[in-house]
């Protein structure tokens, strides 16, 4: 909502008609002889080379999958096969235009397009760069593999088998493999060779292949990422978050340094999603390429391409990277192809018939390409016959190796059965390295900057009287303080989001920002959670930082594959390779009614990779703010919107300068005897409401406030159940299946000889959050606390109830509620 | 000649008060309508108030950061 862009009622009521670029199919028609002249024979039949490595490798897949064998291998490949035998020219032509700082992010079919990419920077790179390459990863484990049993002169031969082995080693869940077995065939990657992470969840790569040019663009590199996705991912709602993102105006009107983001769509078009037809049958476009024009008026420069063609497909990608480095992106390309196997081992073919696999199969990229270099003179068959022997050759020896157990050991779960366990999390600082941004202006004559620093530090007054937010720091206040002090001393940090800019984000947070940092450290975001949590990984994944804002937690379901599978995974899946630095924040509402006033903060717990926090104070939510910045590991901040006013009363005052809590520690806000409460988030406040009532009648409450939810130390909370003998849980949450009753198990379990009581949890009901007016009944009251507390944990039968929960939880249960 | 009052405004049900961040026009000067008078502050929101007519600054009854609750008069303008 830029004030310099003017929406003119006449221009925009004026008639008109919309066009967009007429978008060619199949326009390629080079002769051979020109490709000859232009690339050269050995380009050429290098590529013949490539498909033929790839149908080898994928064949040998296919083998151990339906036969159990592989030539004289036997062995059980018990993961996934997705094979792409008859898309190797897509992926072999792609790789050809493309230089190794070039990024692509594939799909779960995508073996190919991974060692196209692979052997395409091998050809590239020089010898002394690849030898260090191999060095450099895991310790060399699997260089030493293949230089003793997969031995070649040339560095570059060494380097391919290195390829070879690494992705077949990590499909067969083995240490050597490049991701240490951990990601295995549908996750794999390298990304010294500019293959960057595959993705098992259909349309992923788009939004993190988007992130990706992000930042590309930020660091103002000369290259380009590449989404490689199929043509069903054209069906799901991320991939066309991410085409808009790609295409934001902004980048081209607002931003600096002009252009859009310098990335590619490769959409692998083999007809069909799974056994659904996409053109036909599930999609509406009658080509893909037509999507283009559903956004731009250049149509994404969008077209359709023989992928049977290696050379058709290499001189699209060429002219495509051209546009996208000259800030003239994004680009669609629809290369058709066709996939001969199965979409998996299971495929019994019932969606196509056996004419339609025979009238392909007549076109085999690799006979047609081969039998037309023969035809022009640039390889003899007897020649070509040799090469296909080599490549078999080599993939058997491959194929051996990596199923040799003493050769490539299988990866292990660790003696304590929790080495996967302690991949999830890097649990590292990176310090920034490179010059400080240079803000807009000076930091000092910024209205809220200026107006934080007249404000008192702690919450109330010389005669102790609460201070109003306009003259006490806040929780708003203590977050921005921690953001500011990133976005002025760490040139990764960028701020997205909706409403992050002039509005200063919807709670205004980021009020003041917009007056210190260009567009391309602080910038709106469409109303596209996915692509902003996917972009944020992909940024991440390059190097940046992003900090982005979901508005309200509600909003998780639209970014959760985002957050879910993709944040949380990939430092893991990456045996660490990765690291995914994003901070999320998402403000819990109230008053909004049922689809704005949910703390799913216990629904982020559950997922393993997050890192969760949920400060309910000021200097809280600072001091865990920078913490959560200088993180290497992705964490997720939970803000109630409720205490965004919220001022200092516990630690006297929020420290002016910046400073970290330790994620994971919760805090003592109020010493007692006879009951320990556990608050998460604004839960606080009601407590302590109700320890003062309780105080009157010679009942002490000791009040912790757990602050993070993942990790969590449960130390102080255990010492001092042992010192009450009695637990009350307090949260916002609704109460099946929340983070309390985690706490609540397991506060149980490890002091379970201390407890006078069984724990309680107190949360939400099983149902919706009411409107404002009934939001007493569903949010925890000072008097609920009291009334389970004199009840259910001190055995008073004698209280009479306070508060509206009169329900029987059991005949609750019984009905789902 | 009418004396036109620029009061602080409602600004939602939860906002009682506002900080005065900067008085853009003093007594004496010529204002016209919609013409930003003065920047408050409230703890979501900077915004800047209009002139409602436009005439003469003839008074501003607020000083830079006070606090004013919402309905306080903050200038009269003569027309």
């Amino acid at each position: 909502m830029p004030k310099s862009i003017h929406i003119d009622p006449v221009a925009t009521r004026s008639s008109t008609e919309l066009e967009s670029r007429r978008i060619p199919v199949h326009s390629y028609a080079r002769p051979m002889a020109e490709e000859l002249r232009v690339r050269g024979a050995d380009t050429l039949i290098m590529a013949l080379r490539h498909m033929m490595v790839i149908r080898a490798f994928e064949s040998g897949v296919a083998s151990l999958k339906s036969t159990g064998s592989y030539r004289d291998l036997t062995y059980a490949y018990k993961g996934p096969a997705h094979l792409s035998i008859g898309q190797e020219a897509a992926a072999v032509g792609a790789a050809m235009a493309l230089t190794p700082e070039d990024h692509i992010f594939g799909s779960h079919r995508s073996h190919g397009e991974f060692l196209a990419k692979g052997l395409s920077a091998i050809e590239r790179l020089g010898d002394n760069t690849l030898t260090a390459i191999m060095e450099a990863h895991g310790d060399g484990a699997l260089l030493r593999a293949v230089e003793t049993h997969l031995p070649d002169e040339s560095a570059r031969g060494l380097a391919e088998n290195f390829l070879l082995m690494g992705l077949l080693a990590e499909m067969f869940t083995r240490e050597i493999g490049f991701n240490g077995g951990l990601g295995g065939s549908m996750h794999a990657f390298f990304t010294p060779f500019g293959a960057y992470p595959n993705n098992a969840i259909v349309g992923a790569s788009a939004g993190i292949a988007t992130g990706a040019a992000l930042w590309m663009k930020t660091e103002g590199r000369d290259s380009i990422a590449v989404s490689m996705v199929g043509d069903g991912a054209t069906g799901c709602g991320p991939v066309w978050e991410a085409l808009n993102f790609a295409g934001m105006a902004q980048f081209e009107r607002l931003w600096d340094n002009p252009g859009f983001l310098p990335v590619l769509y490769f959409f692998t078009n083999n007809f069909y999603a799974m056994g659904g037809q996409t053109s036909g049958e599930t999609m509406s476009w009658d080509r893909l390429a037509r999507i283009g024009a559903g956004l731009r008026e250049d149509a994404c420069h969008a077209e359709t391409v023989d992928g049977t063609n290696p050379l058709a497909v290499a001189d699209a990608v060429q002219r495509k990277r051209q546009l996208l480095l000259d800030g003239k992106g994004p680009a669609i390309l629809d290369v058709e192809c066709y996939r001969y196997s199965g979409h998996s081992t299971t495929d019994v073919n019932a969606y196509r018939t056996k004419d339609e696999i025979a009238e392909w199969t007549a076109v085999d990229p690799i006979t047609t390409y081969r039998d037309s270099l023969v035809a022009e003179g640039i390889l003899d068959a007897a020649t070509a016959d040799g090469i296909q022997s080599e490549v078999g050759a080599g993939m058997h020896a491959v194929y051996m190796a990596a199923a040799n157990p003493e050769i490539s050991p299988p990866a292990g779960l660790g003696s304590d059965g929790a080495s996967i366990g302690r991949k999830v999390f890097a649990g590292s600082e990176t310090p920034p390295i490179g010059r400080a941004p240079e803000p807009l202006s000076e930091p000092a004559k910024v209205a809220r900057i200026r107006q934080n620093a007249r404000k008192s530090r702690g919450g109330k007054d010389a005669n102790g009287e609460l201070l109003s937010p306009l003259k006490a720091i806040t929780l708003r206040d203590g977050l921005f303080e921690a953001i500011l002090h990133a976005a002025l001393t760490d040139p990764r940090v960028i701020i997205y989001g909706e409403e992050c800019r002039e509005w200063g984000g919807a709670f205004g947070v980021y009020r003041g920002l917009s007056d210190l940092f260009p567009h391309d450290r602080v910038f709106n975001a469409p109303i596209s959670e996915a692509a902003i949590v996917a972009t944020a990984i992909g940024a991440a994944i390059e190097g940046g930082r992003p900090l982005v804002e979901l508005m309200y937690a509600d909003f998780i379901g639209r970014a959760g594959d985002e957050l879910f599978n993709q944040l949380a995974k990939w430092q893991a899946m990456s045996n660490g390779l990765l690291k995914v630095p994003v901070v999320v924040r998402c403000s819990v509402g109230s008053k909004y009614g049922a689809q704005h006033s949910q703390d799913w903060s216990g629904l982020a717990a559950h997922v393993p990779g997050l890192k969760i926090i949920y400060p309910a104070t000021p200097r809280d939510a600072k001091g865990l703010m920078a913490s959560a910045l200088a993180s290497d590991d992705p964490v997720i901040v939970f803000e109630s919107q409720r205490l965004y006013d919220q001022v200092e009363l516990f630690h006297g005052e929020v420290p002016e300068g910046n400073f970290k809590i330790s994620i994971g520690a919760p805090d003592i806000k109020r010493v007692g005897s006879d009951v320990t409460v556990l608050t998460i988030g604004p839960a606080l406040y009601p407590a302590l409401d109700a320890a003062d009532s309780l105080a009157r009648r010679g009942i002490t409450l000791e009040i912790i406030d757990a602050r993070s939810l993942v990790p969590f130390d449960y130390g102080p909370v255990l010492d001092s159940v042992t010192k009450t003998g009695r637990l009350l849980l307090v949260s916002e949450a609704c109460e099946r299946g929340s983070f309390a009753m985690t706490l609540a198990s397991n506060v149980t379990r490890f002091a379970f000889d201390a407890l006078k009581a069984p724990p309680r949890v107190l949360g939400g009901p099983n149902w919706i959050v009411p409107g404002a007016d009934l939001e007493h009944g569903y949010f925890p009251q000072p008097f609920d606390i009291e009334d389970v507390i004199l009840t259910d944990l001190m055995g008073d039968t004698g209280h009479v109830r306070k508060g509206s929960r009169a329900w029987d939880d059991l005949a609750l249960a019984r009905s789902g509620l | 000649m009418a004396r036109i009052e620029l009061r602080m405004p409602e600004l939602g049900n939860e906002i009682t008060e506002a900080q005065i961040d900067a008085l853009l026009k003093g007594t004496g000067d010529k204002v016209s309508e919609g013409e930003e008078i003065v920047t408050i502050t409230t703890p979501k929101v900077t915004m800047d108030l209009e002139a409602p007519a436009t005439g003469t600054v003839l008074e501003v009854l607020v000083e830079e950061d006070e606090i004013v609750a919402v309905g306080t008069v903050l200038a009269v303008i003569e027309t």
